[in-house]
């Protein structure tokens, strides 16, 4: 069977990494097209890829692309799957999808009317520890879920541009989280608590958003979840997760780069957290897109759909509306919202 | 050095502990211990007087320092009592539930000019008072977030949780503590949500099993408890710092350090059962401090309003967790 063929708009860090992995470790796709406004094509060429557009409406016309991946910045996502869905292409779109409800909505419009396959770049969902914990959670291994707890925190703060594009930490970055506490317990998160603060880069405060959060939800069942947030911890991308439950506790712990220990007079030494996320990663990114080009092919559902990312997007809302008047928000507040602003 | 004299108020499970510390101390001479429910003949066997009544403790003039270990309703006279008979004094915490009787207890214990500790214990825990001490020498930088999670065993008795004051005032308490001592910092708003998943009993009694409070610092740092009154694996006692310049964290503590391996994977021991086994070290430690501080006249470092401000951030979290809403933690107003 032939391979799909692929068209990557955007080619950005993100964008570049899955381009590099549809072309070496997805056997099943053909990358035809990257299209990029500062696109370099001498780079495509190596990688084999046959065309570098400027523009990806081009790349939308031909008819031969059955797929998109899109990893534009995160405002310009939506309005690429309006086109990408009414161009009959399946979709492979970075999250966030947007940054309200509203957009998702119509995105999600444009899908079905479509009658095209939407996966949301949630990595997290192909990292196998995070599938053994999710499977682990789901076969009851600690009984009835009481607690969650996500620890989240970058190596080094973006740049300040990339802040002001961002959308703001909870739903650039806390975004994995929420979906994250979602894919676990298998609920819904139904109240949200946030405190957020400046500690890292004042300039991420002059920009309107936070760089340091604490966030407690509460989930459908009535279990109890928390997230910690940093946008700099100094050590590397540290990436936590436990399960508690009735009858105990799971853990998914950083993941090193080596083994190597050292003991020495100074102490013991290990690696740190492997960093950045691309590198703790790494399997995941893979895993998504050959997901992604599975179900294409195959027509089966989506592990990361456009539901998840609205669901995502809501508890982000409810955070940044917890946090900016400093009171609890039930999810149910947030869904009858048209749209919440961004940062504050 | 001549031998501090003691006499111990209360022992029940915590002052026994206390009372077999100290009779392996070589600086303190365990003189008496009083306890309506006590085994004489077991203490006198041991060459220690032994009453049913505190007074005997309190109005003896050999006697220099008590150590308060008796019920809760209990503490704050007895403070009062020991203090004005000149005995400087360790207590239990709490000192009381109400915080205008604390107020009263430390001005008392102020005006009669004698050592009054607290027994927050885990900040003498060897691993946690390092995680202090990394703080104190900017190893982490300056505090972005402290995280605290704590899980007990298994739930008290019913009548026991009735009486408790609500499981913030008696088993957060110590994380409030906790946070303030690896901060550095004071808490100012508490958003504390909190759920019965463990046992309905627990909330027919008007309290919860599972808890997490959210706290913002007066640093600027945010702070974090994770509570359960159940977890089946043992003791869950572990703390964190993040700041600018990396992060600590103490984790359980094993019984031992043996593991197993077999076909299903790596097997090693549950952490300690409970706080007796896991802060064991930390008792001893208390109480050594107490007895320099007496010696060197030196404030201990786990003074009364140490035991104050906690009861005012756990009944801020209380009303949180009631109303669902931040509340400020009022100033403790001397």
């Amino acid at each position: 069977m032939k391979p799909t063929t692929v068209g990557v708009i955007g080619a950005g860090r993100i964008g570049r990494m899955h381009l590099q992995n549809l072309v070496h470790s997805v056997p099943d796709a053909f990358v035809k097209t990257v299209a990029s406004r500062s696109i370099d094509s001498s780079w495509a060429e190596e990688l084999g890829v046959p065309l570098a557009l400027r523009d990806y409406e081009a790349l939308l016309g031909d008819p031969e692309i059955e797929a998109v991946v899109v990893a534009l910045s995160s405002d310009l996502h939506a309005q690429a799957i309006c086109r990408a869905a009414r161009a009959g292409k399946h979709i492979f779109c970075e999250k966030p999808v947007a940054f309200s409800p509203g957009p998702i909505r119509e995105a999600l419009a444009a899908v079905r009317d479509a009658g095209v396959q939407l996966q949301v770049g949630f990595n997290r969902r192909f990292d196998p520890s995070l599938l053994k914990l999710q499977q682990a959670v789901r076969d009851g291994a600690v009984g009835e879920l009481q607690g969650l707890r996500i620890i989240n925190r970058d190596p080094q703060a973006p740049d300040i541009e990339f802040v002001q594009r961002s959308g703001g930490l909870f739903f650039d970055f806390t975004i994995h989280d929420f979906d994250t506490v979602r894919f676990l317990s298998g609920m819904e998160i139904s109240e949200v608590h946030a405190i957020g603060t400046t500690l890292v880069d004042p300039e991420i405060g002059t920009a309107g958003d936070i760089d340091t959060a604490v966030i407690a939800v509460r989930l459908a069942n009535g279990a109890l979840g928390s997230i910690d947030n940093s946008r700099e911890s100094g050590y590397g991308y540290d990436q936590r997760f436990e399960a508690f439950g009735a009858q105990g506790n799971l853990a998914v712990d950083n993941v090193r780069p080596t083994t190597l220990s050292s003991s020495l007079e100074s102490g013991v030494f290990v690696d740190g957290p492997a960093s950045p996320f691309v590198e703790r990663y790494r399997e995941a990114f893979i895993a998504e897109l050959r997901a992604f080009v599975g179900c294409v092919r195959s027509g089966e559902p989506v592990a990361a759909t456009g539901e998840d990312a609205l669901a995502a997007i809501q508890a982000a809302q409810a955070a940044t509306l917890s946090r900016r008047e400093n009171r609890p928000v039930e999810l149910a507040e947030v869904d009858q919202q048209v749209s919440v602003g961004v940062s504050s | 050095m001549k031998q501090i004299v003691m006499g111990i108020l209360g022992v029940g499970r915590i002052g026994s502990l206390h009372a077999d510390n100290v009779i392996g101390m070589p600086d303190i001479r365990l003189k008496s211990v009083a306890d309506p429910f006590l085994e004489a003949e077991e203490w006198r066997s041991r060459g220690i007087e032994a009453s049913l009544d505190p007074g005997l403790v309190i109005d003896d003039d050999e006697i220099e320092a008590v150590l308060i270990c008796s019920s809760t309703p209990t503490h704050a006279d007895l403070i009062e009592r020991a203090a004005l008979a000149g005995k400087h004094i360790f207590c239990e915490k709490p000192i009381a539930l109400d915080p205008d009787r604390v107020r009263q207890t430390l001005a008392v214990t102020a005006e009669a000019g004698v050592k009054l500790q607290i027994g927050f214990n885990r900040r003498f825990d060897p691993s946690f008072s390092k995680v202090r001490q990394a703080v104190v020498e900017g190893e982490v930088g300056d505090v972005y977030l402290v995280k605290i999670v704590a899980r007990d065993p298994a739930p008290p008795p019913i009548e026991y949780v009735q009486d408790s004051g609500g499981m913030f005032l008696d088993m957060t308490i110590h994380d409030f503590d906790m946070v303030r001592f690896l901060s550095g910092s004071e808490v100012e708003e508490v958003q504390a949500l909190g759920a019965v998943l463990i046992d309905p009993a627990i909330g027919q009694a008007g309290d919860v099993d599972t808890a997490v409070v959210l706290m913002k610092l007066s640093n600027g740092a945010l702070a974090v408890i994770e509570n359960s009154r159940k977890a089946v694996f043992g003791y869950d006692q572990r703390v964190e710092v993040l700041g600018s310049r990396g992060g600590i964290e103490a984790f359980n503590e094993l019984p031992s350090q043996v593991r197993v391996r077999s076909g299903e994977g790596e097997r090693s021991e549950n952490p300690h059962y409970f706080f007796l086994e896991r802060y064991r070290q930390s008792y001893v430690d208390e109480l050594e401090t107490f007895v320099t501080c007496i010696r060197e006249d030196q404030e201990p470092p786990v003074s009364g309003i140490d035991g104050l401000i906690p009861l005012l951030i756990g009944m801020a979290a209380t009303t949180s967790m009631r109303e669902n809403r931040p509340v400020r933690v009022p100033e403790p107003a001397l």
